[in-house]
């Protein structure tokens, strides 16, 4: 037993000497920086102690962004996680040219953000766009998308669920492991098709759907391509790091950027830490 | 009785309705569709005509078939030889973080020592900082090392492992069951052999996953290389496809998703390839004994 | 693990001893733009012709930053890797000014034989004035215009402003009010169309306002010019004369080119020569040009987009250093319209021939050129109060109480500044 032990920090180090040569430098200037008026390009750089977050608290636009992201994270991350589940379990069956499916689906995912997002100020044209094309032939006037303050959140949405596809990948590896055995035996007790998904299937990709609820969170609260080049009307596409990205790159106010940082950091490790504490209750270990 | 019950499920296209595969296939084609469309307008656009692009009444498919766009494209950039550049930093990249993060996810998977948890919570945490405010530090380090205008930065960091990735090989070794070593550690195997021999092969799909999307990480990444590479000899895919912006200038959208088109087909290619072994099952059975 | 020891101490020995070696000649000095593609061969060919002219005595050489250029900019200057010269657009030359990041050019403006200040349109040249001193040598002025549909104010019947007429805001509101609403071509069109673009500070200036004093310090954001200013924008869109910002959905040029609005405030290099030609034979319509209209005291306020290049002041040789400077900014005047430099109206007719129609109002628009005060604080003042505080509210509820919002916009600013 003593011998296991010991092993597996070998295995681990090479990350951890990663990390500290080429991680933990740059978080450690990240907080000392979030204490000064650092402008990037000045060279007159001052300790101003905890004014950046004083100001950030009492600056509505910070609210304002936290509200718009948090908001859209709430919606987006279950809709996308049940998008990205349902559409694995089709594509894991062996129906006929389902690798084509599968390159199909996740192709959204494998465009770089700038060249989706310009597609999507297409998509979204509220009058030549694919999507108010397609309602026109149900008879349905589509609203103005993105140039529209109370469709600009919807907006997103869709975008969301078009990326939807980039999860296929880790579910489709561990889908195939689920031993059919299972599924073998519950079909003899009499199970249709939902119950067979729904108590065996789901128990079964719990880690992996974990998984992609952590990352799910952390890149909700980080989006930010997509946003910057599309905005919306009414600030409704003020997303939490396009107003970061503002004030770092158009202010040059990067200390201040720096502590919205890392304010964005506790609020993520916030929820990071309660959905590890829950792990316990749902997440089915072998 | 029986003989009409029979005869009327018979008939084929009640069948077809009947059975649940229809369905799906509708609903998978519909949604191909829609996942498409987008790449569809990319193509179609390339093959316009400048006045057909410009045109603000939005015509989705061209008159006939410009090609002119892509040699524009070819003459703007060297489009080969940015891809080159990307798939040289991909490959020498990939080879590192994939077996690197392999090896650290099995650490965390299948061992317990002190501190294991907290130095996860680490690594889970280093996923949520914004790169924004730590990309001018390190920029500076890297600086200070005298290696700016250089594939380094983007290649060396990736040998020590990538968080992402670790955090996912992690729950996918925990899938195993807890003593699968057991007997293997009973014959007299080292824990590197272990690694090297069984899990690896075993994790086959998912380091497969892991290296598409190191190399699409690699294929995607404007920020980091626009950061560190000045010299235009050495630059890659994507800083080629910005140079088709402009601040003072127009945008040249036809060409631009000509290009766009060109780069996006290696990727293609190595997802059609990869995708089959993406859902290789493991035959859990072979393994006792 | 004594193995891996020594390959590290090797590697770091080989990385420090290659970053001692990074000397740079004192007379190579290396130019940072944000052209790329088809625009960066233009400009290498420039720099080419400049470094061939100077036989040796200076190397110019070109960094292309393709993309977030201000992020890669802002990053190489923090890494202590600053390129001598860099391009900024105007709003940004008083804070790199005031951060100590570029050069004081004045006494090198002041001596010079081939370019003083003197040589430049008035607006052009104080778009990179701060502190009363000189801190960029401006390459390119973009002012606008008003581009107008001949056609349609011909076959409506409304009498169109002349070349370099001295028309008012007033003028302008008069001829909206006889085009929108009327049918053109089985289209209802309007006047304009105003999204955001053209910027605030055309209005504000519309009645004779400003926003900053002279000397940066004082606000004027609340005087009677601005209500005024302001007034004429409310006008346009509670009169609906100009489409209401929540139905406008595709870009305010398309508006122009469908001819679904009569009238287009834009730079003069915008291109709609060229998407003229490219049109249907029956799409295709007479594009006329005219000065902005007027304010109260008679005064066109044609806003200029203007760039400059600076020098860092991370420079060892100044003087060298401004002597390349200026050789590659007079051949910039060559290059894009329109040359800031008073006099060569003519280059524009060499290098964009299809604006020669325009070249009385492009001079005209030249000489009343105008940006704001841009000082060190001027991106949040811009953001937060004029755009947020002001332009934004306006466009969402034209009905909203504006002189209101100027007062808040205003005394927002003054305690920005510490008035």
């Amino acid at each position: 037993m003593k011998k296991r032990k010991s092993a597996g920090i070998y295995f681990v180090l090479p990350w951890v000497i990663g990390f500290i040569l080429f991680t933990l430098l740059p978080m450690i200037a990240a907080v000392f920086i979030s204490f000064t008026d650092w402008s990037i390009v000045g060279s007159n750089t001052q300790w101003i102690g905890l004014a950046n977050y004083r100001e950030i608290f009492q600056a509505e636009q910070f609210w304002h962004a936290l509200w718009i992201t948090f908001r859209y994270a709430i919606i987006a991350i279950p809709l996308v996680i049940v998008t990205s589940f349902t559409v694995s379990v089709m594509l894991s069956k062996n129906i006929r040219h389902v690798g084509i499916y599968r390159v199909i689906y996740y192709m959204p995912a494998i465009v770089s953000g700038v060249a989706v997002s310009i597609v999507f100020r297409w998509i979204l044209d509220p009058n030549n766009g694919l999507i108010n094309f397609m309602l026109s032939w149900l008879g349905i006037n589509g609203p103005n998308w993105l140039y529209d303050p109370e469709w600009v959140l919807p907006s997103y949405l869709i975008m969301a669920v078009w990326g939807a596809g980039g999860g296929i990948l880790t579910y489709l590896s561990a889908l195939k492991d689920v031993p059919t055995s299972l599924y073998e035996s519950a079909e003899m007790d009499g199970a249709n098709q939902f119950q067979k998904t729904w108590y065996i299937t789901v128990p079964m990709m719990t880690p992996i759907i974990f998984y992609n609820l952590i990352i799910g969170i952390i890149s909700a609260f980080r989006k930010f391509t997509d946003a910057y080049v599309l905005g919306g009307a009414g600030g409704e596409g003020e997303f939490y790091m396009v107003y970061l990205y503002e004030q770092a790159f158009a202010h040059y106010k990067m200390g201040y950027a720096t502590a919205l940082a890392w304010i964005l950091f506790i609020v993520i490790m916030f929820l990071t830490v309660i959905v590890n504490v829950s792990k316990k209750f749902w997440v089915h270990t072998a | 009785m029986t003989t009409s019950h029979t005869n009327q499920n018979n008939h084929p296209l009640k069948r077809f309705i009947l059975h649940k595969s229809t369905w799906i296939h509708i609903a998978l084609i519909l949604g191909s569709v829609i996942m498409i469309l987008p790449f569809i307008w990319m193509i179609s656009t390339s093959l316009k005509t400048e006045s057909e692009i410009i045109n603000p009444q939005m015509v989705f498919f061209p008159q006939g078939f410009h090609i002119a766009n892509y040699v524009r494209a070819f003459q703007i950039i060297p489009i080969f030889r940015y891809m080159g550049n990307t798939v040289l930093i991909a490959v020498l990249k990939i080879f590192g973080e994939v077996f690197v993060s392999a090896a650290v996810a099995y650490g965390f998977a299948r061992f317990q020592f002190k501190g294991k948890n907290v130095i996860f919570m680490v690594l889970l945490a280093t996923m949520m900082l914004p790169y924004e405010v730590t990309m001018i530090p390190t920029f500076i380090i890297w600086s200070f090392l005298g290696l700016t205008d250089n594939y380094t930065p983007l290649i060396l960091p990736a040998y020590f492992g990538s968080a992402s990735f670790i955090f996912f090989l992690k729950m996918y070794f925990e899938t195993f069951p807890k003593d699968y070593e057991e007997s293997a550690l009973i014959d007299g195997a080292t824990h590197f052999q272990i690694f090297t021999k069984i899990f690896i092969p075993l994790a086959k799909p998912a380091l497969i996953t892991i290296g598409l999307w190191a190399f699409m990480g690699t294929w995607n990444d404007l920020l980091g290389q626009l950061i560190y590479i000045n010299d235009p000899n050495k630059y890659t895919i994507q800083l080629g496809l910005a140079s088709f912006n402009s601040l003072s200038g127009e945008i040249l959208w036809g060409p631009l998703m000509a290009a766009s088109f060109i780069a996006l087909i290696p990727i293609i290619a190595i997802l059609l390839y990869a995708q089959k072994y993406f859902v290789e099952g493991v035959k859990m059975s072979g393994i006792k004994g | 693990m004594k193995k891996i020891l020594r390959i590290m101490i090797i590697i770091l020995v080989t990385v420090f001893t290659v970053s001692c070696t990074d000397n740079k000649p004192s007379n190579e000095f290396t130019i940072a733009t944000w052209a790329a593609g088809t625009e960066l061969s233009e400009f290498n060919a420039i720099v080419k012709d400049v470094n061939e002219a100077a036989m040796g005595k200076y190397v110019i050489k070109t960094l292309s930053i393709p993309s977030d250029y201000y992020i890669k900019l802002s990053t190489q200057i923090a890494g202590n890797k600053a390129p001598e010269f860099f391009w900024l657009t105007q709003e940004l030359i008083s804070k790199y000014a005031d951060l100590g990041a570029i050069t004081d050019l004045t006494p090198y403006l002041e001596q010079s034989e081939s370019l003083n200040v003197d040589d430049y349109y008035e607006g052009v040249i104080n778009s990179a004035k701060f502190n009363d001193q000189y801190w960029g040598l401006p390459w390119i002025a973009n002012p606008f215009i008003v581009y107008y549909n001949k056609t349609m104010f011909q076959t409506l019947g409304v009498e169109a402003p002349t070349a370099t007429d001295d028309w008012s805001w007033d003028d302008f509101i008069a001829i909206s009010r006889q085009i929108a609403g009327k049918t053109y071509r089985d289209k209802q069109v309007y006047a304009t169309v105003i999204e955001g673009n053209p910027n605030i500070e055309t209005f504000i200036w519309s009645g004779g306002g400003d926003i900053l004093d002279e000397d940066g310090k004082t606000v004027l954001l609340d005087s009677e010019g601005t209500v005024k200013g302001i007034s004429n924008l409310v006008t346009l869109f509670r009169e609906n004369l100009i489409p209401q910002y929540n139905s406008i959905s595709y870009a305010r040029n398309v508006y122009f080119e469908r001819q679904e609005v009569a009238m287009y405030m834009g730079g003069i290099q915008d291109d709609f020569e060229k998407k003229i030609l490219l049109m249907p034979e029956e799409d295709r319509f007479e594009l006329g040009y005219a000065p902005i209209p007027t304010d109260p005291n008679g005064q066109s306020n044609p806003f200029d987009w203007t760039a400059s290049t600076v020098m860092s002041t991370r420079v060892k040789d100044k003087d060298l250093a401004y002597e390349a400077l200026e050789a590659l900014t007079l051949a910039f005047f060559t290059w894009k319209i329109a040359p800031p430099i008073k006099g060569s109206i003519d280059n524009i007719g060499v290098i964009a021939p299809e604006k020669i129609p325009a070249l009385d109002t492009i001079q005209h628009a030249l000489d009343n050129a105008r940006s704001a005060n841009y000082t060190e604080l001027w991106t949040i003042i811009s953001d937060t109060y004029l755009w947020r505080g002001l332009y934004m509210p306006i466009l969402q509820n034209p009905n909203v109480d504006y002189v209101d919002l100027i007062q808040k916009a205003a005394s927002g600013i003054r305690s920005k500044i510490g008035d």
